[in-house]
């Protein structure tokens, strides 16, 4: 049974229909790429994993039990950490205090400050920005700070909105080298992202989403060689 | 921060007092502790204390407490609060039904203010469950609602509060509590300075309570819900739960400053003490002082308040001595241009300094890296 197993999965704003019947897995400890255009659904897909879009039909389980009804400060609980689009880190909270908001569920302190200390052990940057406020981090920075503060609740599952965005190529690099190391950590990743190329190269399987429906499906590298994904998404046609 | 001295140039050059210097550093560090030893020494060699002034600035620590309450869910929280007022006239009308001759109850003071203060925060939590969804403007008008219907209340329940006479005589602390031959009662019935400390205390009391808070998980998750709700849901911080909590704790800080309110005026007052007005007034306070200051809160209200109840009489009673307005037009009286003068220095300071006059630390950041 997959970590995570989205059904015919259906969900909207009103009279749009974002999510059309998606089906998706994630197993244990895979890394699985969602690619498509702007507008596709990619983020309300992540957004009725983690409960803040509601669903209008299909299932979503986690680990065996459904998600359709768990409130989404709950969904965290259950071990899926979310760096949500945007960033969205606390502009006004310093590093540290971002980082103990991810850890919000532990209570015990010092298991929490061993828990900040280990996601810093990935980007060594955010250590030496502790006192710093989150809103004078660079962009890089703040995406880094971003998966960090997921991480800190210890996820079995992390999911990844646009990680890549507005970040300078080198910056891009190194955050995708993190990402790529999370998996051989043990922690299933669902990435969402634009940048296909780079999302599909270090992908173990990936789904494309077109206009709400996935369209294809297959390993990282099957999908890299289509022909239909190299003409829409990897800009060679 | 800077707690080192300055580069010593040669002896006596202006400027390079090391002395000075850490003088001031001592003070930027520890303003807490100075002003709290000076507040508590004043009354020992302020022989004005002991009179009307006393009374005065005992309603100054009141309020100080009243505006730590609102700072909670204004400062803090990010929710917008036009009815503090109803929950400081809450508090008082509770406290005063629990030791008023004319109810059953007579309770003792502590037991009175901590049953009122729980009880207040009862009343929060009521309010803002219902209105949990609604945030900005649409919050604001519910809680000035709420104040209109509590004071509207206030007045027309006239066998329980007494209407427009309010409930009195509410007994000092420590009536009928003989210490050394001397009824505790009679001693804070006669010297101010009494009630001066009591308040004093409490407000020490606030502070020190307001700051662990600041530094609990529980006021980051505040401050989370303040910045990004979603973000912070997505944390596992339940959104309700969290500005529930701020409702409560709000209401039962207000509540408390109620009860010494009550306390110390051995009266209700006429449910029109609880208007719009003060709420307002607190409100402005805060704000002026520093959205999520503590400092910045007591600031505003020290100069807000002051100005109201210290400095503007004064200035009356000044003008009438030299004579310049016989004819009593509020044109000439300081107090017709009060709430001018008020308003004009709130302007002000929104235009030039708009994170208020002691900033939190994240206020300032947000609203200076535009520049």
């Amino acid at each position: 049974m997959p970590l995570l197993e989205v059904r015919d999965l259906e969900a909207g704003y009103g009279p749009i229909r974002a999510l059309d019947h998606v089906s998706l897995d994630v197993e244990d400890g895979e890394l699985v790429a969602l690619i498509g255009a702007n507008g596709a659904g990619k983020t309300t897909l992540l957004m009725a994993i983690s409960g803040v879009v509601p669903s209008r039909g299909g299932s979503i389980r986690f680990a065996g039990s459904p998600l359709t009804a768990v409130k989404p400060h709950e969904v965290m609980r259950l071990g899926i950490g979310h760096a949500p689009e945007g960033r969205r880190i606390f502009p006004r909270l310093t590093v540290r205090e971002n980082l103990e908001l991810g850890g919000f569920t532990q209570t015990d302190r010092a298991r929490l400050s061993r828990d900040i200390d280990e996601a810093c052990g990935l980007f060594p940057v955010l250590g030496e920005r502790m006192d710093q406020l989150g809103g004078t981090l660079s962009g890089g920075e703040q995406q880094m700070l971003a998966i960090a503060r997921a991480l800190v609740g210890h996820p079995r599952l992390l999911l990844l909105d646009e990680p890549s965005l507005g970040l300078a190529p080198l910056v891009v690099a190194k955050v995708f080298e993190v990402i790529a190391s999370l998996s051989a950590r043990g922690i299933s990743v669902l990435l969402v992202e634009q940048n296909a190329r780079a999302a599909l190269k270090l992908a173990h399987r990936g789904y494309v989403l077109e206009t709400g429906r996935i369209t294809l499906t297959g390993s990282g590298a099957e999908l890299a060689a289509d022909r239909r994904v190299r003409d829409a998404y990897l800009g060679e046609g | 921060m800077n707690m080192s001295p300055a580069p010593t140039g040669p002896a006596g050059e202006p400027g390079s007092d090391p002395l000075r210097d850490r003088v001031l550093a001592f003070l930027r560090e520890r303003w807490d502790f100075v002003a709290l030893v000076a507040l508590a020494v004043a009354p020992l060699v302020v022989p004005a204390l002991g009179g009307a002034l006393g009374g005065q600035v005992t309603m100054l620590f009141i309020y100080c407490i009243l505006a730590l309450g609102l700072n909670v869910m204004v400062g803090y929280t990010g929710l917008v609060h036009l009815g503090i007022a109803a929950f400081f006239g809450i508090g008082a009308y509770l406290f005063a039904i629990l030791t008023v001759p004319m109810y059953p109850f007579q309770m003792r003071f502590v037991t009175a203010a901590a049953v009122s203060a729980l009880a207040t925060a009862g009343v929060g939590l009521a309010l803002g469950a219902p209105t949990l969804r609604l945030r900005g403007d649409y919050l604001a008008i519910v809680t000035l609602g709420f104040g209109e219907v509590v004071k509207v209340t206030l007045r027309n329940l006239e066998q329980i509060t007494g209407g427009m006479k309010g409930l009195n005589p509410v007994p000092p602390p420590g009536a009928g509590l003989k210490i050394g031959g001397t009824d505790l009662g009679l001693a804070f019935a006669i010297d101010p300075r009494w009630f001066y400390y009591l308040a004093l205390l409490t407000l020490a009391g606030v502070v020190v309570a307001m700051r662990r808070l600041e530094n609990s998980r529980l006021g980051r998750a505040w401050v989370a819900v303040r910045e990004d709700e979603l973000a912070a849901e997505a944390m596992g911080v339940s959104a309700t739960r969290v500005k529930l909590s701020a409702f409560a704790m709000s209401s039962a800080v207000a509540g408390l400053a109620g009860c010494l309110y009550a306390a110390s005026l051995s009266t209700t007052a006429d449910p029109n003490a609880y208007d719009f007005n003060r709420s307002i007034m607190v409100l402005c306070a805060v704000i002026l002082g520093g959205l999520g200051s503590i400092p910045g809160t007591l600031l505003g209200v020290a100069l807000l308040v002051g100005f109201d109840t210290v400095l503007a009489p004064w200035a009356d009673s000044t003008i009438q001595q030299w004579n310049i307005n016989p004819s009593g037009s509020s044109l000439l009286s300081f107090s017709g241009w009060r709430l001018a003068i008020f308003g004009l220095a709130l302007i002000l300071v929104m235009r030039y300094r708009p994170e208020g006059l002691v900033p939190s630390r994240r206020m300032a950041a947000e609203l200076h890296e535009a520049h």
